[in-house]
């Protein structure tokens, strides 16, 4: 028994017929019992939200409408910038198209161990979701997609010990590898020991591996490690709180990421 | 029957792992509950369930949370099946000591075990803190303890037919 689950998962490496095969038949054997903890946790969330409204007092909602004007003031004044933001942009000679086409999707469950830390999401292959794809949230960058199922996917977190993005200092432009340590903070590597980094400064997607567009926040630096060689290591504080993950979009092609090449010719303003 | 109550048992500890997942993410640290249908078995059957059950609970477990090793969880629980029906059947672990024992220890273990699993398959490893491996135990010894007391009262409530019999 044990040698044949040692073969299935060296089978993994190979993606070979006995895994894939053992993997839908697992999938089929326990989906009525994830069908049967959905309905259970629909009818508490149910139940807290419902708990939570007949709570919400009057103040509360005043609040609300006072942070509804703003934010409409707001929105009004982002259309501007959009505006004044594609004009910068074609005078930039940039891709009008840097948003990427995603899809909405819920958080099924997570799994947040030590040396394994995943998402299973509401979306598969059937929603057009394939591996690779990065998924991120309000407040940036979450994880990657690592397999795909017909109705559900599994996203790789970015504090997950074997996960990794470029990133980028926004404030000074340095760039290295942001890499997960588990529970931890997130660790950024191969930072030139030159560059200036100071506590607090934020960190976003560069856009040079090709899975995250440049820009989605990563994490604010927390501490600032001694240079090793000639590169130096930071750890940065998560900007997106794993354990309050409900609603997640994927983005379904990398749009922006590349760089132009040479031959490419960059739009005109 | 036996499969009925098993299926039933590894239904009910995957409904409470995803759920867990979902509203106490961080609670999957510190306790996993498909250790406790394999711990029940170990106990209160033969070694030869508890590496069945636990091995049905593990790849049910690879297929919901575990994004690169299909079939890790299978083979640690496999191995942690074997290794406390091989106990249970040289000692008395039926009490609440030897429960919670049982309990921690599968706990504990299964942690050095998916590690070690991981290491061979060329995982990269981030060390556990100590402190979670203190609490993992003593609520996986809590758990455990509890679930066989419940357990246990149910058996008897079903009546003496339905005495736990040992096999090794």
């Amino acid at each position: 028994m044990a040698f044949g689950q040692l073969l299935l998962i060296a089978g993994n490496a190979r993606e070979g017929l006995v895994t894939s095969t053992a993997r839908g038949a697992t999938g089929v054997v326990s989906r009525p019992v994830s069908a049967v903890e959905r309905s259970i946790s629909g009818v508490l969330v149910g139940f807290v939200h419902l708990f939570r409204d007949l709570h919400a007092d009057e103040a509360e909602r005043t609040k609300l409408q006072h942070e509804v004007t703003r934010l409409s003031g707001e929105l009004d004044r982002r259309a501007t910038l959009d505006a004044e933001n594609e004009r910068l942009r074609r005078l930039l000679g940039m891709r009008e198209d840097l948003v990427p086409r995603s899809i909405g999707a819920s958080v099924v469950t997570l799994r947040l161990s030590d040396q394994s830390r995943v998402v299973i999401i509401d979306r598969g292959s059937s929603s057009g979701v394939r591996p690779d794809m990065a998924v991120v949230a309000w407040g940036g960058a979450v994880g990657r997609v690592v397999s795909v199922e017909r109705d559900f996917a599994r996203v790789r977190l970015l504090t997950d010990p074997g996960s990794g993005a470029a990133g980028v200092i926004l404030r000074t432009g340095a760039a290295g590898m942001v890499v997960g340590r588990g529970g931890g903070p997130l660790d950024m590597v191969y930072v030139p020991k030159y560059n200036d980094v100071a506590l607090g400064d934020r960190v976003v997607t560069s856009g040079v591996d090709g899975v995250f567009p440049r820009g989605f926040g990563v994490g604010r630096v927390s501490m600032v490690g001694e240079p090793v060689g000639a590169s130096k290591t930071i750890h940065l504080e998560p900007e997106v709180d794993e354990r309050s993950l409900e609603d997640v979009l994927v983005l379904l092609e990398p749009k922006g990421t590349t760089l132009l090449s040479g031959d490419e010719p960059a739009s005109q303003p | 029957m036996i499969v009925a109550w098993a299926a039933l048992a590894i239904a009910l500890a995957l409904v409470l792992d995803l759920g867990l997942g979902r509203f106490a993410p961080g609670a999957t640290r510190f306790v996993d509950p498909l250790l406790l249908p394999l711990a029940a078995y170990a106990l209160r059957r033969s070694q030869r369930s508890a590496m069945v059950v636990g091995c049905v609970s593990g790849l049910l477990q690879d297929y919901w949370t575990e994004p690169r090793l299909f079939g890790l969880n299978g083979l640690v629980k496999t191995i942690l099946g074997w290794a406390l029906g091989a106990f249970g059947a040289r000692f008395d672990l039926n009490r609440v000591g030897g429960r919670f024992a049982a309990g921690a220890s599968l706990h504990l273990v299964g942690v050095a075990l998916d590690a070690g699993v991981r290491h061979l398959f060329g995982e990269v490893l981030v060390p556990v803190p100590a402190w979670v491996l203190i609490v993992r135990t003593v609520v996986g010894g809590l758990l455990t303890a509890g679930v066989l007391a419940i357990v246990g009262r149910v058996a008897a409530v079903r009546g003496p037919a339905r005495v736990p019999r040992r096999r090794t």
